[in-house]
């Protein structure tokens, strides 16, 4: 029997073949070879005003990308989930996006900066995580999920409605809080409360219940242990951002500075993660520019979702790198780079661009 | 054949009969898994999506049937796949199972441990002639001579063989294990008694080590009993396929030390005659009919029961020496002959010069065994020992190889195993693919050992004129035999085991009879022998300088098989004119 072995390695062979080929749509294109963003820009600052505990490291813009992308994903997928159930999501292409993409920031970094050990783990652990989650995924869709998917994979069921709202939840709430303080258990009695045991549909019905209540089970035991391995090895995270800005806006809201300073500048102290851009978005309507973000003046990240068309142009900012929404066909992410001082500008084009702001990669 | 040899892939696939090990599962899995990946991205990318959906059945039905496969390795049935409705927990322990958990060590409910053989390798029962029944083809290990018998008859007690040969008449041929090799279970026309089914173990003594059996039963059946009490056979062969009626007609020998042929440990047997009679025989109760059976060809009857010496299964650790030939006679004189530690001892010639040889010996140990089994185990194939038996045959410099690379590799190891296990191995190890073309032969030559010499020479100019694909010469010691009438070892002997490689074509079959025929001459001219369970090619004065007292068994016959009923190539060949020309023959 030396012929299974050899007919395993040739099949192998032409599946790594399948798997890696360029497929028809590029998934992440990489606005250039290697570093695109100015060596200038990839400093980090010498005598920032900002106190010390509110610094952070300056490619940190970078290396947020990977992790925001675990919430820009589930942001798809409960999109998707309201149209179509997600037997058919392609999670496989956003495990490319996440591994090509990280690709793409640290070879922005790459050189700049001393390598960060400890993010990049973070990384690691978190993306290989969700590489598996979504392997799992797909191959279970592929082999069980499609054989009971209704027609056209309308959400009719109960269970798949349920899945339509807990992929919402799920994202609504990591957009503030780390996902493993989601209280995944509380839903499983919720799960076999809120939908029947029989009724129309009913393998597809038994199915999603076991496929649920696996995922539900899974994700709030690896939740457990992530929480307390997060807890040993890092910091609690600050929720806020410090920023140094050129003056006060004339309009005095419920922001009070923390400080200022004789030339008019002042230290705010703005939420971090999701609320930073409104609240950035906000200075800049007012006319504010930025000295100092978590105590870095050079380069910034941010992502708009645009028009497959749109191409920015202007002095200001650097595109780094650009992917499609593969569930929402015409619609791009466009990672773009700029600098603490130019921030104002580049927000304002992008508004004037008309194209929405997805995220600013707050250190 | 069978699907399993016939279609290995697609039994391993689509059947859940069976057990796989852990390791075949991963392989089998990554094909099952890629080859899916393959096909349903070649369908959904150039055919369509709904194409796809064809792939299901194959790809299920493969996972199942793998899956029972491996969870028969740990003895559980394929329902407890089940599992994995349970959330969680049951797909874990699937995996467990299916992946990590090591398979059982012996046999189960659902088979035996995989790619181990249930059984030593056996002949078949007789191949059916079509539209001919009851006759069958009966053949022997070689597939060289097939014969048609009347009939097959496989007596379950003794009393059904004695009612069977009282009411009949005519020839009658027995077999054992049909590892001989020259036609020496076969008469055309006769009734085949084929004895393999009378194989119980009657008596036993551990105090006494000593055993009483059914002349049908094998060896490695005996070696299964005794080694729980830790006893092994005193003497017996290499192989463990045989049957004792079998080893008994030839008086077989092993490569034991101190020992010498099989009648050397027979206390007394119990046979049945041409008539139907049962007669017991020993060295002091009707010994002329002891010694007329024990290596008498089934000349005067059928063994039924043999009572056997036993010794202690002791562990027993290779040694090896490798010196010239010209050395070979007083090395062992000096260090092997009378050393009580020496248990199993052969010297291998290396063709084709035959002036090179390695010493092995297995000597007593007190060390822990480095096999895990007490008995050896049987595997399925041994695709190792055809591809090395294929290229020392085969291919040029192929000898050369395996005295200066392949051997001294093997022989880096320092095995220890126990006495039953190095006496276990299984003929299947030798058994080539296909034996249609080619043919794998035994034969073996007694020498008085002062005479290795001598013979040696003559023996290795012999095959190189006649450039005789030799694979192995392995010489092995015997004491005299205690005088059975067709006794090989008169004097003390060595005995060289000659294993080659022939061609099944008539004129390949010609070639070998004539340097036989030189080299049983060469046994005789230093007053030595050659062995009678292989092919008959010996003339009839051969025959008789080679044993001088087979007139006294041809006139034995006369006596108590007065109809001349057992019949076979042996007695065919040389009875039979010596009934013609009467006595003095
Ligand atoms: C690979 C191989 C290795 C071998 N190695 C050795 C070895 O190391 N030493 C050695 O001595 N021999 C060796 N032999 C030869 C072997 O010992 C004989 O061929 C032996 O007869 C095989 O036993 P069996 O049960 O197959 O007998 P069979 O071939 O079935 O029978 C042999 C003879 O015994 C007769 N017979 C069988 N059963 C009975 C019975 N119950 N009553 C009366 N007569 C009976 C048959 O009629 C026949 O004439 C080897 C053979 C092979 C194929």
């Amino acid at each position: 029997m030396l012929r299974l072995p050899i007919l395993t390695v040739i099949m192998v062979l032409l599946a790594s073949f399948l798997f890696f080929r360029k497929g028809r749509q590029a998934l992440t294109t990489p606005a250039g070879k290697g570093c695109v963003v100015p060596k200038d820009w990839l400093v980090s600052n010498p005598h920032p005003v900002t106190p010390t505990e509110h610094i952070r490291p300056a490619d940190q813009t970078f290396l947020t990308y990977p992790e925001w992308f675990l919430v820009h994903s589930p942001a798809e997928i409960a999109d998707y989930a309201h149209e179509r159930t997600t037997t058919t999501f392609p999670y496989m292409s956003h495990v490319k996006q996440l591994w090509q993409s990280y690709g793409v920031v640290y070879d922005q970094i790459k050189g700049s900066f001393a390598f960060n050990t400890g993010y990049h783990i973070m990384i690691w652990v978190i993306g290989v995580s969700t590489t598996v989650e979504y392997a799992l995924k797909a191959l279970y869709e592929t082999v069980v999920g499609r054989l009971t998917n209704p027609t056209n994979g309308a959400v009719v069921t109960d269970e798949d409605k349920f899945n339509a709202q807990f992929s919402q939840d799920y994202v609504d709430f990591i957009r503030v809080l780390p996902w493993y303080e989601f209280d995944f258990k509380a839903r499983i009695p919720q799960l076999l409360k809120g939908t029947s045991f029989f009724g129309p549909h009913f393998i597809r019905k038994f199915e999603r219940k076991y496929m649920l209540l696996t995922e539900l089970l899974v994700k709030s035991g690896y939740g457990y242990l992530i929480k307390i391995g997060t807890k040993a090895s890092y910091d609690e995270a600050l929720l806020t951002t410090a920023v140094v800005i050129n003056r006060l806006p004339a309009v005095p809201d419920t922001l009070t500075p923390i400080k200022t300073y004789p030339d008019g500048s002042a230290l705010l102290l703005l939420p971090r993660y999701e609320a930073f851009h409104p609240a950035v978005s906000a200075l800049v309507k007012q006319g504010v520019t930025f000295r100092e973000i978590a105590g870095n003046n050079s380069a910034i990240l941010l992502t708009v979702l645009a028009p497959e068309t749109w191409q920015p142009v202007s002095q200001n900012l650097q595109l780094v790198f650009t992917q499609p929404i593969v569930t929402k066909p015409g619609l791009k992410r466009v990672a773009l780079v700029t600098t603490v001082g130019s921030l104002d500008k580049t927000i304002r084009y992008a508004q004037e661009q008309n194209v929405k702001i997805e995220h600013v990669y707050d250190y | 054949m069978r699907l399993k040899d016939k279609l290995p892939l697609s039994y391993l696939l689509f059947t859940t009969r069976g057990r796989i090990h852990r390791s075949t599962y991963w392989l089998v899995s990554a094909f099952i898994w890629s080859t899916f990946y393959v096909l349903h991205t070649i369908l959904y990318d150039f055919v369509s999506e709904g194409s796809t959906y064809i792939l299901y059945p194959l790809l299920i039905g493969s996972l199942v049937a793998t899956a029972n496969k491996r969870l028969h390795d740990t003895n559980h049935s394929g329902y407890w796949l089940l599992a994995i409705l349970i959330p969680v927990l049951g797909p874990l322990w699937l995996i467990y199972q299916l992946g990590f958990r090591r398979g059982d060590k012996h046999q189960n409910l659902f088979g035996t441990v995989p790619n181990e053989a249930a059984d030593y390798f056996k002949n078949d029962n007789g191949q059916p002639v079509p539209h001919s029944a009851p006759e069958r083809i009966i053949n022997d290990v070689t597939q060289l001579n097939p014969v048609v018998v009347a009939d097959v008859f496989r007596p379950k007690s003794v009393d059904e063989l004695q009612e069977r040969l009282r009411n009949t008449t005519g020839p009658v041929s027995v077999g054992g294990g049909r590892f001989s090799m020259g036609g020496q279970t076969a008469s055309s026309g006769s009734l085949h008694i084929d004895m393999r089914g009378l194989n119980q173990v009657i008596q036993f003594s551990k105090e006494d080590r000593r055993i009483t059996v059914q002349a049908g039963i094998r060896w490695c059946d005996i070696q299964r009993f005794v080694d729980a009490h830790d006893l092994s056979v005193k003497i017996m062969q290499t192989y463990a396929n045989f049957t004792v009626g079998g080893s008994l007609s030839v008086n077989c020998h092993g490569r034991y030390m101190g020992h010498g042929p099989l009648i050397l440990s027979v206390r007394s047997i119990e046979l049945v005659l041409a008539d139907g009679s049962l007669v017991q025989a020993s060295r002091t109760e009707n010994s002329d009919v002891f010694f007329g059976t024990i290596g008498g060809y089934n000349g005067l009857g059928i063994i039924v029961s043999a009572e056997l010496d036993l010794e202690d299964n002791l562990a027993v650790r290779r040694e090896y020496h490798n010196l010239p030939r010209s050395d070979y006679r007083t090395y062992f004189a000096d260090t092997i002959r009378d050393n009580p530690e020496a248990v199993f001892h052969n010297g291998d010639m290396y063709p084709p010069t035959y002036t090179n040889m390695r010493a092995v010996t297995w000597v007593k140990t007190t060390e822990k065994p480095t096999v895990k089994t007490r008995l050896m185990p049987l595997r399925e194939s041994y695709p190792l020992e055809r591809y090395f038996m294929w290229a020392f045959t085969e291919t040029a410099a192929g000898k050369w190889r395996r005295e200066h690379i392949v051997d001294p590799l093997l022989y880096l190891a320092k095995p220890i195993h126990w006495r039953n296990y190095e006496a276990g191995y299984d003929v299947a190890e030798l058994e080539p693919r296909s034996r249609t073309k080619r043919t794998y032969v035994l034969q073996e030559y007694f020498v008085p050992v002062r005479h290795f010499d001598t013979f040696s020479a003559k023996m290795s100019e012999i095959f190189n004129r006649y450039q005789v694909n030799v694979i192995n010469v392995s010489v092995r010691h015997a004491l005299p035999d205690s005088g059975s009438y067709l006794a090989w070892a008169r004097e003390e002997v060595f005995a060289f085991v000659v294993y080659y490689k022939q061609r099944t074509n008539d004129v390949a079959k010609n070639t070998v009879a004539i340097w036989t025929r030189e080299l049983i001459d060469a046994a005789l001219s230093v007053g030595g022998a050659y062995y009678l369970p292989y092919q008959a090619h010996a003339t009839s004065e051969q025959f008789h300088q080679a044993y001088p007292n087979a007139r006294k068994l041809f006139a034995l016959k006369k006596n108590l098989d007065p109809d001349f009923r057992f019949h076979n190539v042996f007695w065919d060949t040389y009875y039979q004119p010596f009934l013609s020309t009467g006595l003095t023959g």
